[in-house]
């Protein structure tokens, strides 16, 4: 059974390396013999194994043969095994050390290292070359017939058959497509060496051993081209990075000039020509028509006449009568031709038969399609057209019932209008449709193609039968060709302008151009074996197996995992491309890890930047916070200050003072002092009075110093009692102004029975809730008089308020770019006006941010070379003449 | 003795350090404070630009204080004493002998002792002068030319006269109202609603007439409008010490019960009130840097306070009718009758002490004492007439002709009019910190939440509700109209409060006007019962 396999799978080998026309052949024997080691121990594993139990017993009835197969020594003991065993004979126990199962007895792997693994496999070979032999001999008529039932070549051109008589014609010239038998049957290997050996001494042969050498120790297969999405992806990627150093070259200048206090566009721009002479010295004919006038305007009797006193110029000025005759009749003929199609215009609009029309404008239609069909000029007019049109209506929607009339009759109702305009209506509405559907429909067409192209592969991949084979494998020739012949022009720029880039395209366009020569090739033969031969399945796949160049190498759907393999069977045809192909491959492989490389990178550095950003974020909000925490606070006190109503002050005093006395035991004294006050001011006033008069008196008596070195005893009493009260009275004062602004909280006053268990109440007093409410209003209260401006000074009130009139001398926020009231406020210090500046600064304190001369038009910005470092000095220059941007640069071009 | 009067130019260079200090000074103070901390900044821009401008105030200031060399050449005088004399023992006949003819014109006396006492005032820049006799006598003067101007007798009292804008007109405190007079001595005006005014103040700037009158009125009339800007009562009885924070236009008011009251024209209240003294304050003055002011009290004390930190910072003894602060800062009071004391700041640490005295012929009562501007002169209103002593250092020795121009020809003094008038500030720029204009409104109480605050939070509620996810329910409850009937609900409960406070806004308006069109009781019975619409 498992001979069988094993034989079948060589007559695949030996077929599949006829058909490809040169494969290893020294794998040959490796594959043999290691398949012949797969064997064996399939063979030892596979079969019923006993039961453990029963084999326990086994073992405990001949234990000599356990220890014997514990010796390593597998083949020799296995045998003798299946001759002792007469029961379990055809089946090889495997020990039960090795099965690891159990661990009842001694790990035997000690005994497995004694013996250098050499030693077994010098054994092996032999043994299994002999099966093999034997196997193949065992029936060989079979094999040849299922090969030749397979691949349909008589069964003579198999080694099998070979063996026998050694002497048979190839069906078939030898070439690498058709080796010989005695190659296939592995029997005269040829290796590397062998091949190399003629070339030695030649030039490139020292490379191309070393490439083989190196090929020998690198063992890492080729990787699958990287997804189509990750490809592009890199490539963005690598764009990005040119495009960000492209960019950045930029900043410099652009700093300086966002730092620049003022820019200056006030260049002496150039006013254009001042006369009509100078405009026309500068002029220079370029058409054809401007080349004929200007040589007979410069002929030199033309400009002599000129020079002397322009009486010549009459005698030049000469007109032949022929001309006026001819000229006259010429323009005559055109307005006779104007008039007779106008004539016609008319006369025609006149006409009022509908057929007429549509057949006329079917003619013009007509005319014009023919212009188009004929004419590239027209068609591309035409196509232009319709483009704009559709771009107009895409624009505009105008008929997409967007206009008043439509919209007039969409309210009126649909099914309220005559049919006409129904008509007219949806007329517009299919026009509308129609344009639009055009854009769609290119859009389809667009992306249809893309489709198409997945089609075709798809084509590739289902198309089974010969001539889709045919077919495919033309279209490839094609490729192929096109691959040689196109695109050798190198993209100046963007990622593939990259130097590695293009070293890396150049390799790997030389590789392919090389390996579509060779597709090329094998394309032919295919298409030749394929016209000779009956087709199979399988050549299609070959074709499509050798389509994948490394051209396209994007194209993930065309490369198989499998081509790679193939490529490598025919590097061994020494041909020069293999060693180029491992290079473009290992290129390949650099570029993806410097992208990955770079991949990481970005990856890294976008959070980097989050990071910063974050942290900015955070203090400036922090920032913020501070700006504004105190505000709500402050606000807050404002309005429990402000809370009091304007009504309570305007109260009389008397009220007041009623509803404090209730409250406050103190509160009398007020009642009584303020009572006291009007009297005393009443006072005041009448000896103020009095003193007036005396003082009057006293000057008119010209006795003034007695009246005024005495006064009055009323006014010595009340300047006596002044002292006394003032202080308390001003104190008095304050605090109803603070109350006034900062009501103090009342006291807690409870109805009996509310919100307590009766009884309850009387014996502990107050809630608590309503006592730490009290203490919590009281502590705004002393928080809030505490940030007054006043807290700690006894003899003054400050007012808080500050007025509404006022408030439009205040910004409400903080402008823009501050996010602390002191900088702003440090900012606008310092008046900028005239008043307060001298000459010479004003200027530069009022200067605006672009200067601009009327007139100067402002170009974009050009790219000069600004050295980073400059930038320490932006600040200083303030300077008019220094911010300059590169106009100057410019208008001196 | 030597005494220096001003208007000598200093010939003599000061050595180079020292003037590069001197220099260094005035650039300080050209630059009005320092720049804020940059290097806290978050904004590199914004820094960016702040250096810039930065750099270029300090160019300004620069160039402000090397042209200050030029534009302010004179420096004040002073006296200087050798040995043990003391500057208050030197008469001011010594320093007649000493000084030149000009200065010594400027000494004088005027005896006219039947309408007295006088009160004065000058005008901006010193060169005009107004005197008014408590019995109605008023003359108006040039005090360059020695020249009368105008003289004329009310007949009825005049408390106080003060010059407006300009020296072409000058009001009148009188018996009754305040009469406006034009130089030639035409009543222009009768502001009657002032009322009995015991003391004017003009605020150039503003082109506000303050007064105070005796029912302890406090009005501010625009004189250019004619408006009243402001009537408030101060509360605190009759007075008559009135005096104009030069720095910032506030009012201050001395009362009786020994509190400072200032004021400003657009409120009720005054900003400050503080308590100086134990006995009414007589007298008091501000100093034209703002922050210092005197108050004298009736209890003997004169106070010096610090008006940024509203602390004493002296107390001297004496008391006085009069006082006023020169433009160099000496502070003149009339103490004890007839006496005139002169205070100096002259250690220049804030401390006064007595600089020179002056003493009337005894029984001369002092009314008033004025520092003439720009020149070293303090006049003295008193009941023989007004007197004019010189007091060396008191006055500012260079003019500013945009300011105040003694030389001022017609056609300048026209022009100065139309530009102080296009120059006009409005009156809620007078402030106890006018340097805080343009600032960051002060945190004030806080308002209610806006019309579009409130539509904002009723989007936001809307919002939530249409958002809110249903639970997936059994038996036909999830079906869409269910689900859109509930989601229609919830949006609707949501609308309901702020329609609910729209309603009862809606409602009370109509409530008050319902109350206020309400028919009387008789007639209601006939009123429609649903309003026709």
């Amino acid at each position: 059974m498992a001979e069988k396999g094993k034989g079948k799978s060589r007559g695949e080998i030996a077929q599949r390396r006829r058909r490809d026309g040169g494969e290893v052949r020294g794998k040959k024997r490796k594959n043999l013999s290691s398949s012949g080691k797969r064997k064996e121990e399939k063979k030892r594993r596979s079969g019923p194994s006993l039961p453990n139990a029963l084999k326990r017993e086994l073992e405990r009835l001949n234990p000599t043969v356990d220890g014997e197969a514990s010796d390593g020594e597998d083949e020799e003991i296995d045998s003798d095994a299946a001759v002792g065993n007469d029961v379990y004979e055809y089946e090889e126990g495997v020990a039960e050390e090795e099965t690891m199962k159990n661990k009842r007895y001694d790990p035997v792997e000690n005994y497995e290292f004694e013996l250098p693994e050499d030693f077994e496999d010098w054994k092996v070979p032999s043994d299994e070359d002999d099966d093999d032999n034997d196997d193949e001999n065992e029936d060989p008529g079979r094999h040849g017939r299922m090969l030749e039932e397979i691949t349909g070549l008589p069964a003579d051109a198999f080694g099998g058959k070979k063996k026998k008589d050694l002497i048979i014609s190839e069906a078939y010239p030898e070439s690498e497509y058709n080796p010989t038998g005695d190659i296939l049957d592995g029997s005269g290997r040829i290796s590397i060496q062998d091949l190399l050996e003629p070339l030695h001494g030649k030039s490139g042969f020292s490379k191309l051993r070393k490439d083989l050498h190196r090929m020998g120790k690198q063992t890492v297969p080729t990787l699958a081209p990287v997804a189509r999405t990750d490809q592009e992806r890199i490539e963005r990627k690598a764009a990005y990075e040119q495009s960000k150093k492209d960019i950045t070259k930029w900043e410099p200048l652009v700093k300086r000039n966002r730092e620049a206090p003022t820019l200056f566009f006030d260049e002496d721009k150039e006013l254009g020509y001042s006369t009509i002479g100078a405009i026309a010295s500068e002029f220079k004919p370029r058409t054809d028509f401007e080349k004929k006038m200007a040589s007979l305007v410069n002929q030199s009797e033309v400009v002599e006449a000129h020079k002397r006193d322009g009486a010549r110029l009459l005698e030049l000025n000469e007109v032949s009568i022929e001309d006026v005759k001819e000229r006259q009749e010429r323009l005559a003929k055109m307005r006779d031709l104007l008039f007779r199609h106008e004539m016609k215009a008319k006369r025609v609009k006149k006409i009022k038969s509908k057929t007429y029309h549509r057949l006329l404008k079917k003619d013009k239609s007509k005319a014009a399609e023919a212009s188009i069909r004929m004419d590239p000029e027209a068609a591309k007019e035409h196509a232009m057209k319709i483009e704009f049109k559709r771009a107009e209506e895409r624009m505009t929607l105008k008929h997409k019932n967007s206009s008043k009339w439509a919209k007039r009759i969409l309210k009126r109702g649909l099914d309220a209008q005559d049919d006409a305009t129904k008509a007219a209506f949806s007329e517009q509405l299919s026009q509308h449709a129609a344009l639009t559907r055009k854009i769609n429909s290119i859009k389809e067409s667009s992306s249809s193609d893309d489709s198409s192209d997945g089609d075709d592969s798809d084509d590739m991949s289902a198309g089974s039968d010969q001539e889709a084979a045919e077919k495919l494998i033309k279209k490839a020739k094609e490729k192929t060709l096109k691959v040689l012949e196109g695109d050798d022009e190198v993209p100046t720029s963007g990622v593939l302008a990259l130097p590695f880039m293009v070293r890396g395209l150049k390799k790997r366009k030389d590789a392919a151009d090389e390996e579509a020569k060779l597709a090329l090739e094998e394309y032919e033969s295919s298409l030749k074996q394929l016209g000779d031969t009956s087709k199979s399945r399988s050549s299609d796949k070959e074709a499509k197996g050798a389509s994948s160049g490394r051209r396209v190498f994007g194209a993930p759907e065309k490369v198989v995992n499998g081509t790679t393999k193939k490529e490598k069977v025919n590097n061994y045809y020494g041909d020069s491309d293999s060693e180029s192909d491992a290079e473009a491959n290992a290129d390949d492989n650099t570029l993806n890890d410097q992208t990955g490389k770079s991949l990481k990178e970005m990856d890294i550095d976008p959070s980097l930047l989050r990071e910063e950003f974050g942290f900015s974020h955070d203090s400036v909000f922090k920032s913020f916070g501070d700006a504004e925490d105190p505000e709500p606070k402050t606000a807050y006190e404002v309005a429990y200050l402000s809370s009091d109503t304007w009504k309570k002050v305007r109260k009389s005093s008397d009220a007041l003072k009623g509803s404090e006395a209730d409250l406050n035991v103190r509160k009398p004294g007020i009642v009584a002092q303020t009572e006291k006050d009007p009297e005393s001011e009443d006072d005041d006033e009448d000896s103020g009075s009095d003193s007036e008069e005396e003082m009057v008196d006293g000057i008119l008596s010209s006795g003034p110093k007695s009246t005024y070195e005495l006064p009055s005893q009323a006014e010595l009493i009340q300047r006596a009692f002044a002292g006394d009260d003032v202080e308390e009275d001003f104190i008095k004062q304050k605090e109803a102004v603070l109350d006034e602004e900062n009501p103090e909280p009342e006291k807690p006053v409870l109805l009996p029975g509310w919100g307590q268990w009766t009884g309850v109440q009387k014996k502990r007093g107050l809630p608590s809730w309503m006592l730490k409410e009290h203490e919590a209003a009281k502590q705004k209260r002393d928080e809030s008089l505490k940030k007054r401006k006043d807290a700690h000074l006894n003899n003054v009130i400050i007012s808080e308020k500050l007025g509404k009139k006022a408030e439009k001398l205040h910004t409400k926020t903080l402008p823009y770019p501050y996010t602390s009231k002191e900088v702003f406020e440090q900012s606008i210090r310092m008046p900028i006006g005239p008043e307060f500046n001298p000459v010479t600064a004003i200027g530069a304190l009022n200067r605006p941010e672009v200067v601009k001369k009327a007139g100067v038009i402002i170009k974009p910005i050009e790219y000069e070379d600004v050295s980073v470092h400059e930038r320490g000095e932006g600040h200083k220059r303030s300077a008019p003449k220094q911010g300059k941007v590169n106009g100057k640069k410019r208008s001196k071009k | 003795m030597v005494v220096k009067v001003a208007k000598v130019q200093k010939t003599k260079p000061l050595p180079a350090a020292e003037q590069t200090e001197e220099e260094k000074m005035s650039v300080k103070k050209y630059l009005r404070g320092e720049a804020a901390d940059l290097g806290e900044l978050q904004d590199k821009k914004l820094k960016g630009q702040l250096a810039v401008r930065e750099e270029l105030y300090g160019k300004s200031a620069q160039a402000a204080a090397q042209a200050e060399k030029w534009l302010m050449p004179s420096e004040g005088g002073y006296l200087e004493v050798e040995g043990i004399e003391k500057t208050w023992r030197i008469k001011q006949d010594a320093i007649a002998a000493e000084v030149d003819i000009l200065s010594l014109r400027k000494q004088f006396d005027i005896v006219l002792p039947d309408f007295g006492p006088y009160t004065l005032d000058f005008s901006l820049s010193g060169r005009y002068m107004i005197a008014g006799g408590k019995k109605g006598h008023m003359a108006l003067l040039d005090m360059k030319n020695m020249d009368l101007i105008k003289e004329f007798q009310v007949r009825e009292t005049v408390r106080d006269v003060v010059f407006l804008h300009n020296q072409k007109l000058f009001a009148a405190a009188q018996k009754k109202y305040v009469y406006m007079y034009s130089d030639n001595g035409t009543e222009m005006h009768c502001l009657k609603e002032h009322g009995a005014v015991t003391k004017l103040q003009f605020l150039n700037k503003h082109f506000l007439l303050t007064s105070i009158n005796k029912l302890g009125q406090l009005h501010y009339q625009d004189i250019t409008t004619g408006e009243m800007i402001g009537n408030y009562r101060t509360g605190l009885g009759r007075t008559d010490t009135m005096e104009v924070n030069p720095y910032n236009n506030v009012i201050g008011v001395g009362h009786s019960g020994g509190t400072v009251s200032m004021w400003k024209p657009t409120s009720a209240a005054p900003l400050v009130k503080m308590l100086c003294h134990q006995g009414p304050v007589t007298a008091m003055a501000f100093h034209s840097n703002g922050h210092l002011m005197a108050t004298a009290g009736m209890e003997r004390k004169i106070k010096l306070w610090d008006l940024r930190k509203f602390e004493v910072l002296q107390t001297l003894p004496g008391t006085t009718k009069s006082m006023q602060f020169s433009q160099k800062g000496l502070l003149a009071a009339a103490t004890g009758g007839s006496f005139v004391q002169v205070f100096g700041d002259l250690s220049g640490s804030q401390e006064y002490s007595r600089y020179m005295g002056h003493s009337m012929a005894k029984g001369y009562q002092i009314k008033k004492v004025q520092f003439r501007p720009y020149e070293d002169v303090l006049a003295i209103g008193h009941s023989q007439g007004w007197s004019s002593i010189l007091i060396p250092g008191s006055g500012e020795p260079n003019f500013d002709t945009w300011v105040a121009n003694p030389f001022e020809t017609r056609k300048q003094r026209n022009e100065k009019e139309v530009r102080s008038l296009l120059d006009k500030l409005p009156p809620e720029t007078i402030m106890l910190d006018p340097s805080k204009i343009g600032s960051v409104k002060p945190a004030t109480k806080k308002e209610g939440p806006t019309k579009q605050d409130i539509e904002a939070q009723k989007e936001a509620a809307i919002e939530d509700a249409k958002k809110t996810k249903l639970k997936k329910k059994t038996k036909g409850r999830s079906k869409p109209s269910k689900v859109t009937k509930k989601k229609q609900e919830a949006i609707m409960r949501a609308k309901k409060p702020f329609l609910e406070k729209q309603d009862e806004k809606v409602k009370k308006k109509r409530k008050r006007v319902e109350e206020e069109n309400q028919l009387p009781k008789s007639l209601q019975r006939f009123a429609r019962k649903v309003p026709a619409s």
